[in-house]
């Protein structure tokens, strides 16, 4: 069950990696460092709304907008004047805002590890199959098909989705039909930290809000996000979930090698399928 | 001045700077000649063959631990146990380099940052063999080499005979076919060379010489942790290697130089900051070089050095 | 005209080649076989499957179904690096060379990689066969080029260089694509008549696509004509050009003379 959550946290942030990279084909290196900001504005948002019942849901809202800014910021002043070079010199660019974005969350928050506190209708924990089970992940659970419900929703329902679908497979021809592709590429980074954003302010409850959580969720859904195909949604939600209750039973029958294994499994796909599982062959 | 003149006077710089330098500059000059050696053989497939790695701290940390392992483990003396060095890493990327040279560009990229993490994890979990996360301490070299003048005239001639090395290669026939494998894989197979294995070659010598590095690395820092695998050290020479020039072959040297001096410079003063300032060079760097890694995908005509006179 | 499946005595052997992308058949059946020495034109309207047919050859693509032999062996699926050891070389439609290389340096490496010694890592390479590669250049007319980065040499003198790294490895069997792509008349047939000289010189099998009629006309021995990915007509140039479904197929209705 708490593989499940995990995997919930992993979907958010990786299905906006390959969102991102569907259309803009940019690999954000700095999407973990989204998730990261977000649970810090989380932590912070949490601290100074005042301590009513609906601040943590203010917050959950707040945070992801936030994340969303940054990411408006980074993709109309750095990645436009990038987009029609190397993809490995994208790649580095996006580390280097890594080393970025890393120091200066430990100048605004400081060295120390936060934590959120959960709110008081969900601290408690239910009874799942007789065992016990924390209500916060049970609220998280719930979201997760509301999400990704929502998503496909705009992505198969909406005509700006449609024109994501259309970007992932043509995007000269996107532009030469009169859409705006440039507006459309902001839109979508945008929208893919907002989704980075909220995966980390859904989490900051259930962890350590720490300086080292942009590394360790981007190598996760990093592999999610390969084993799944890069800029595919289905992919992303599938092995989101896989990844997730892998890590969780991995940590419970075999500690030592779970992540090995999760590498190895993401080795064994990039061989046989550098696309992914459900990704599409590039021409 | 001929250039054999500069290299002369540069030689006798070198081997005079321990009567002119305290032991901190000592220091900093071994870390530089590493560094220098790391990247410049990192740039072997960078800038030779095309090929850009992500994952490159996985030799550089299989290097400084295989040795480690062999003093801390076994006793060995560590004039004995650094051929490990290469041998480990060597063994390790032609191990990780078989599947991915099958790949390129991203795809090639990424696949050397899931292997390399794998290494990582391995070494931090392992914690039996490893110290896991509190890594190998008291990795000292003999009491012969122990002060800072004697590591770094170690290291020098270790990283001086290297980068010969690795410039023999370069000029090579060998390197001559990775050449015209990182301009044109296509063409190249039709003249008779097989691509995969000529880049799998390529990536093994890269992985033994950054192994090298490693294996200096060690035995300058007294210990060995994690970290010399995680990610963010496999982009050490590539920032290096981009901060130089990886258009010629001893542009990573030059860049290590810059970086060093740089990093001291900065973590002196501000600390925190450094990883900012770093981030915000690769950022500036990449925006502002009009066509960034020159060629190496888009087969821009570019003169990468004087041409042979015919 | 000689059956491909007495392979004995050919240079090249084409059986029964199909390839298709998709729905669509681009090789279709196609059956082929040259002599030794000869000079073939491959012609065709655009899409009947000449540089496909060619890709095949060089196993730049896996064919479908068929069976292709070089020099009475069966070499179906072996990839071009093996073909080239066997004496195969090629050029293509789009001019490939190494362009950060000197044209030198570019005809160099495939003389090194022909005798074998691209593995060397002791040597300095800069000497190895610098003589046979110059001398190549001049062949071509390239002699003045050499040291430049061939990047920026002219577009002619590109397709020179890439034949005379073609040429480097010595190959018994040639394969240019459209070698006169994008070239003035003039030099198109300046450039064939030198692949017909060297041929002639060195006994070298050449076998080619070209557009330009003219010089299809005046250097080809035997010309193939494809059309929808199978051979319509195969023959002297006097034979193909009296042919009737060759006319319909260029200019829609036979010629009545």
């Amino acid at each position: 069950m708490s593989g499940l959550s995990v995997g919930m946290f992993l979907f958010l942030v990786s299905v906006g990696m390959s969102l991102i990279f569907g259309v803009t084909r940019i690999v954000n290196l700095a999407h973990g460092s989204f998730y990261m900001v977000g649970a810090y504005l989380m932590v912070t948002l949490v601290e100074v709304l005042p301590d009513r019942p609906w601040a943590f849901w203010v917050a959950l809202l707040l945070a992801p907008l936030g994340v969303a800014m940054l990411g408006g910021v980074i993709e109309i002043g750095l990645l436009r004047l990038i987009y029609r070079r190397d993809p490995l010199m994208q790649l580095i660019l996006t580390f280097g805002l890594i080393l970025v974005i890393g120091t200066l969350v430990l100048l605004a928050w400081g060295p120390d590890n936060k934590s959120v506190p959960r709110p008081a209708a969900l601290a408690g924990s239910v009874r799942v199959f007789g065992q016990p089970f924390p209500s916060y992940y049970v609220l998280v659970l719930g979201l997760a098909p509301l999400v990704a419900l929502a998503l496909w929703l705009v992505f198969y329902r909406t005509r700006w989705g449609m024109l994501i679908r259309a970007a992932t497979v043509d995007r000269e021809m996107l532009g030469a039909l009169g859409v705006n592709v440039a507006a459309l590429y902001t839109q979508v980074f945008v929208f893919g930290s907002a989704l980075a954003g909220l995966g980390g302010a859904l989490a900051a409850p259930t962890v350590a809000v720490a300086l080292g959580m942009d590394g360790d969720v981007l190598t996760t859904a990093f592999v999610v996000v390969v084993i799944g195909g890069l800029g595919s949604f289905a992919g992303s939600f599938i092995s989101a979930l896989l990844v997730g209750l892998l890590q969780s039973f991995g940590i419970l029958v075999f500690p030592a090698v779970s992540i090995v294994l999760l590498f190895a499994i993401m080795a064994v796909v990039l061989i046989v399928r550098p696309w992914g599982l459900l990704g599409r062959p590039e021409q | 001045m001929p250039r054999a003149g500069w290299l002369g006077l540069l030689v006798v710089a070198l081997a005079v700077a321990p009567l002119a330098l305290p032991p901190f500059f000592l220091q900093l000059l071994t870390e530089i000649a590493i560094v220098g050696l790391f990247a410049t053989a990192f740039n072997l497939l960078m800038g030779f063959g095309g090929m850009v790695s992500f994952g490159h701290a996985a030799y550089f940390a299989l290097g400084a631990y295989a040795p480690a392992l062999l003093v801390k483990r076994a006793g060995l003396p560590m004039l004995l146990a650094l051929p490990a060095a290469p041998l480990a890493a060597a063994a390790g990327a032609l191990l990780f380099g078989f599947f991915i040279v099958r790949l390129s560009h991203t795809y090639f990229a990424m696949l050397s940052l899931a292997f390399a993490q794998i290494v990582f994890t391995v070494i931090f979990k392992w914690k039996a063999l490893t110290g896991g996360d509190d890594g190998l301490l008291d990795v000292w070299p003999p009491a012969a080499l122990k002060s800072p003048a004697a590591y770094y005239y170690f290291t020098l001639a270790v990283v001086g005979l290297s980068l010969l090395a690795l410039r023999l290669i370069v000029d090579s026939p060998f390197g001559y076919a990775l050449r015209s494998v990182r301009e044109n894989p296509r063409r190249a197979r039709f003249i008779g060379i097989d691509v995969r294995r000529h880049q799998l070659v390529a990536f093994v010598i890269s992985g033994a010489f950054s192994g090298v590095a490693g294996g200096l690395f060690a035995f300058y820092n007294g210990s060995v942790f994690p970290d010399f695998a995680y990610f963010t050290k496999s982009f050490e020479p590539l920032v290096v290697a981009l901060l130089g020039g990886v258009q010629s072959f001893y542009g990573p040297l030059a860049g290590a130089f810059g970086f060093k001096i740089l990093e001291w410079l900065v973590s002196r003063q501000w600390p925190v900051y450094w990883p900012l300032f770093l981030g915000s060079i690769v950022i500036v760097v990449i925006v502002v070089l009009p066509y960034g890694f020159v060629g190496l995908a888009g087969g821009r005509p570019w003169r990468t050095r004087p041409a042979a006179k015919a | 005209m000689a059956d491909p499946s007495s392979r004995q005595g050919l240079i090249l052997a084409i059986l029964g080649l199909r390839k298709h992308f998709g729905g669509v058949q681009a090789v279709n059946g196609v059956d082929l076989s040259v002599e030794p020495g000869d000079l073939r034109a491959i012609i065709g309207p655009n899409g009947a499957g000449k540089t496909t047919l060619f890709n095949l050859i060089s196993g730049d693509l896996r064919h479908d179904t068929g069976r292709i032999y070089f020099g009475g062996e069966e070499v179906s699926g072996l990839p071009p690096h093996r073909l080239c050891r066997r004496g195969l070389g090629r050029t293509f439609q789009i001019t490939s060379i190494f362009r950060r290389l000197s044209a030198l340096e570019n005809v160099q490496t495939a003389f090194l990689s022909h005798h074998r010694r691209h593995y060397n890592i002791l040597l300095p390479a800069r000497r190895l066969y610098r003589d046979e590669a110059l001398a190549l250049l001049e062949r071509v007319g390239l002699r003045e080029q050499a040291g430049k980065p061939s990047g920026i040499l002219a577009h002619g003198d590109q397709r020179r260089l890439e034949l005379a790294i073609a040429l480097a490895g010595a190959p018994r069997l040639l394969l240019l694509d459209e070698p006169t792509a994008g070239m003035a008349p003039r030099e198109r047939h300046e450039i064939m008549a030198l692949v017909a000289r060297i041929a002639g010189d060195t006994g070298l099998t050449v076998v080619f696509t070209e557009h330009d009629m003219d010089v299809v006309f005046a250097v080809a021995r035997r010309i193939t004509v494809l059309h929808q990915g199978t051979v319509l007509a195969e023959g002297a140039p006097a034979e193909v050009r009296a042919n009737g479904d060759v006319q319909r197929v260029y200019l829609g209705q036979p010629v009545t003379a």
